[in-house]
């Protein structure tokens, strides 16, 4: 029963961390992409 | 704290509060230079306490950590595109209410303590590993003599971990008197730093480059499940509940996560660029995506490959034994070439290391005190904490905190940097954990303006989803959780640390509260705060020409004094400004008006006014936030039109030195500006002054005899009779300027530098030139009437 929390815990953790992951990849990608227009000195803007 | 008699309404005293900070502006280059002057030093450390943790493949989880932080410092660009007011527990206390912003201020100063120890004595386990190597080597060639040969009995050999505690001893007490005297943080220091550290980081990478070439290299193991080999130490809590090969492989991904917790120190100092926002010169928003790509980049760099290259070059056999606390050293000594060579480039790393890691030490004392200053001003913290010390005007007494609790940090860690490591990580992890869930609960509840947003955002049904922001956030929080089992000496001691620190916030929130309210109710008595951005004449509906003087400690007063004394104040207004100093570390964020004017202006202010009305004079009160003073000051006298600024004496420099600062801060300001006087008066009521800004400088009676005789011969020549004396200067300066233009500029500058080693230093030379004014002068028109030689060295005020 012990075993079986625990895993369950490390099963939502692992989720979270892989889950995480992908987001993240895709912010570095997308700041990554204005960073380098941002450089080129195309930047748009992006203003809330 | 109040000596007003009870005021009606509207008698009360007008204060204009300004908002705006006056700083003086960096470059994106100097701003990044700061920042990576903390997070580039943790290269030197971060990858040989993961190897320690997780085995070879450690080097990958460093890329790793490396990479995300690309998509944290976006998560520190929003939180600095936030237009709010207040403190990192304010703004924090907004989004997740008050129990879980004082736990995220403790985190963030558990980072920020564990900063200076670790940065101290991995500095000395560089030092104490050079000089190791060093006696070997000597001894190997019979160097070393016989008698101290047979002190040791055998070749000389320091305690690593013992000296390293006693050089971060002594670096940490070094620091805790410069701050208690109060040094500037200098950008320009940072920035000589940085260029230094770049020579050794392109050396180490071409070299190594060169080293795989021709002596190949062993292969770093992929980071999977099945290569990682924890310690014992690195299960922490698990240790008692898994074997330590099992765990990985038991459950696959979570291995990963460990080994990725054990790795997340290599990006501490990130949070560093929140903290230089505030003084990124315009475009800001612009400057600090510059600043954060410059800081990404380079740490990427030196941090993700300088930990891949030492598990590719040097030999398993010595890597972590030998050198897994000096692990760039150990790089050097495995590069391809003679060891003369290698070991020159060892001690350059040393040397590169000392500069970066000492500069982490005094980083970690300005940061701590920042950030409790603000918290103070927050009123988390009494205000006990935050009284200027006597002669420096610091906040010494939060200094001696922070200070003292690093000593007990290198005490209790007894030098072992692996030990530091796993503290200061927890710190680093949920400081950024609570930061990015701040920033993700401030997008459904902050509607104010925003620079910039981390992306994708998606709106489904109006309502905006951060994707990216979570997802930062999922993969801190799970780190964070992991890190809490697996890290259990950096639980026990961040769990403790922070619950110390909780309960002085709390107690004194409660306290502060009460004492608050009656503040509150006197301030509403007796003053009248009008906010305001910039500072500007209408504002203090007063004309051009008054005169401006700075007040800081309600004891030293006699230059208010003097210049009520001497002010017709129908002719010519008085102002009298505080600037309410923002300790470097603390400018994340403004603050808010009541902020800005505390308790501590308040009884400033009342003593002020109560000096007017025994000269039955007026003066117009001012408060203005800055980050130094001399900034303060003159940006303040510039704004104003101001013919004067008369000071009092400091107990930390000579009236020139202050004259000098002064001048320093002028000359940063844009064109257009006019000059201004600077009258500083002593105790006795003596009175030096100076003009600030460029201004006819005071001859010598000889030069104006060599003046004089060359024009008498030159207007002998025909055609030049109606020569005039300032024709032959102009001539003069002209020619010295184009010989100091061309390229061999240096027979002139050794010239000059001769005669300024012959003459005074140029501090007395300064000194000697000021003029000393007993008598009233007239400051109606701007000018000292005292003849030509008026204090008027340009050196005093135009520095180079």
């Amino acid at each position: 029963m012990g075993l079986l929390i625990v895993t369950v815990l490390v099963r939502i953790l692992e989720g979270m961390f892989v889950i995480g992951a992908i987001g993240s990849a895709v912010v570095i990608v997308l700041t990554g992409i204005e960073d380098l227009k941002m450089l080129l000195g195309r930047e748009e803007q992006n203003h809330s | 704290m109040s000596s007003f008699p009870p005021t009606s309404p509207w008698n009360r005293v007008r204060i204009v509060v300004a908002t705006s900070v006056m700083l003086t502006f960096i470059s994106y280059w100097r701003a990044a230079a700061i920042v990576l002057n903390d997070l580039a030093s943790s290269a030197f450390y971060a990858c040989g306490i993961a190897e320690q943790a997780v085995g070879k493949s450690a080097p990958w989880f460093i890329v790793a950590v490396m990479l995300f932080s690309f998509a944290v410092r976006a998560v520190y660009v929003e939180s600095c595109s936030m237009f709010v007011r207040g403190g990192v527990y304010k703004v924090v206390k907004e989004a997740l209410g008050g129990t879980l912003a004082k736990l995220s201020v403790s985190a963030l100063m558990f980072d920020y303590i564990l900063t200076g120890p670790i940065s101290g004595v991995s500095a000395g386990q560089y030092i104490v590993g050079l000089l190791n190597e060093t006696f070997v080597t000597a001894d190997t060639h019979g160097w070393i003599p016989r008698a101290v040969h047979n002190l040791y009995n055998g070749t000389p050999h320091l305690n690593v971990n013992l000296t390293s505690v006693v050089f971060a001893l002594a670096v940490t007490i070094y620091y805790w008197w410069e701050n208690t005297k109060g040094i500037q943080e200098s950008s320009e220091k940072a920035l000589r730093v940085m260029q230094v550290t770049t020579v050794m980081v392109v050396m180490l990478l071409g070299w190594s480059a060169l080293t795989l070439f021709k002596s190949g290299y062993h292969p770093v193991p992929l980071p999977t499940p099945a290569n990682l080999h924890f310690s014992r130490e690195s299960l922490g809590f698990l240790r008692h509940s898994f074997p330590e090969q099992s765990l990985a492989k038991m459950f696959g991904l979570l291995g990963i996560l460990i080994a990725f917790g054990h790795s997340v120190l290599a990006m501490s100092g990130e949070e560093s660029l929140a903290q230089v926002n505030r003084e990124l010169a315009h475009p800001k928003l612009k400057n600090l995506k510059r600043a954060a790509v410059v800081i990404a980049i380079y740490s990427f760099v030196f941090t993700g490959l300088s930990a891949l290259l030492s598990v590719m070059l040097i030999p398993d056999a010595v890597r972590v034994p030998v050198y897994k606390d000096n692990l760039i050293s150990g790089l050097a000594m495995y590069m391809w070439g003679p060891l003369l060579l290698r070991l020159v480039f060892r001690a350059f790393v040393v040397v590169v290391g000392f500069l970066i890691l000492s500069g982490a030490v005094n980083t970690a004392i300005i940061g701590s005190n920042g950030v409790l200053n603000r918290v103070s001003e927050d009123g988390v913290l009494a205000d006990w904490f935050r009284l200027p010390h006597r002669k420096y005007g610091t906040s010494s007494r939060i200094i001696n905190l922070v200070v003292l609790l690093q000593i007990l940090t290198i005490l209790a860690s007894r030098g072992d940097v692996y030990v530091l490591g796993e503290a200061y990580a927890f710190g680093v992890i949920w400081s950024f954990t609570f930061n990015s869930l701040s920033m993700l609960v401030l997008r459904f509840k902050y509607k104010g303006v925003r620079g910039w947003k981390v992306p994708p955002n998606v709106t489904i049904a109006g309502t905006e989803i951060p994707i990216g922001l979570l997802s930062v956030f999922l993969v801190l929080l799970a780190t964070a959780l992991v890190n809490l089992a697996t890290k259990s000496v950096a639980t026990v001691a961040g769990v403790s640390f922070s619950v110390v620190f909780f309960v002085i916030f709390t107690v004194s929130e409660h306290t502060n509260r009460k004492k608050f309210a009656l503040a509150k109710q006197q301030m509403k008595d007796h003053f009248q705060l009008l906010q305001s951005d910039t500072v500007g004449r209408d504002l203090l509906g007063i004309r051009a020409g008054s005169v401006l003087v700075p007040i800081r400690d309600y004891n030293t007063m006699n230059h208010l004094r003097w210049a009520l004394e001497h002010t017709d104040t129908k002719e010519q207004e008085v102002v009298v400004m505080s600037a309410r100093i923002s300790q470097f570390g603390s400018a994340a964020y403004g603050l808010s008006t009541e902020q800005i004017f505390d308790d501590y202006e308040q009884t400033l202010f009342t003593r002020a006014v109560s000096i007017a009305e025994g000269f039955g004079k007026k003066i117009s009160l001012l408060v203005v936030p800055a980050r130094d003073a001399w900034s303060a000051i003159s940006q303040t006298a510039h704004n104003l039109d101001s013919s004067s600024v008369v000071a009092g004496v400091s107990s930390k420099m000579t009236t020139a030195e202050q004259a000098f600062n002064l001048g320093t801060a002028w000359e940063a300001i844009p064109e257009p500006k006019q000059q201004f006087l600077l009258q500083i008066v002593h105790p006795n009521g003596k009175v030096d002054t100076f003009r600030i800004g460029p201004h006819t400088p005071t001859m010598k009676n000889e030069d104006v005899v060599l003046l004089h005789r060359l024009w008498l011969n030159i207007t002998r020549e025909p055609g030049l009779e109606n020569l005039h004396h300032h024709d032959i200067l102009a001539e003069a300066l002209t020619r010295l300027e184009n010989d100091y233009s061309a390229a061999g500029h240096e027979d002139i500058v050794r010239d000059l530098r001769r005669n300024a080693d012959a003459g005074p230093m140029p501090a007395r030379r300064i000194a000697d030139q000021v003029h000393t004014v007993q008598s009233e002068p007239s400051r109606n028109d701007g000018e000292v009437k005292h003849g030509d030689e008026a204090s008027s060295n340009p050196e005093a005020t135009s520095p180079k």
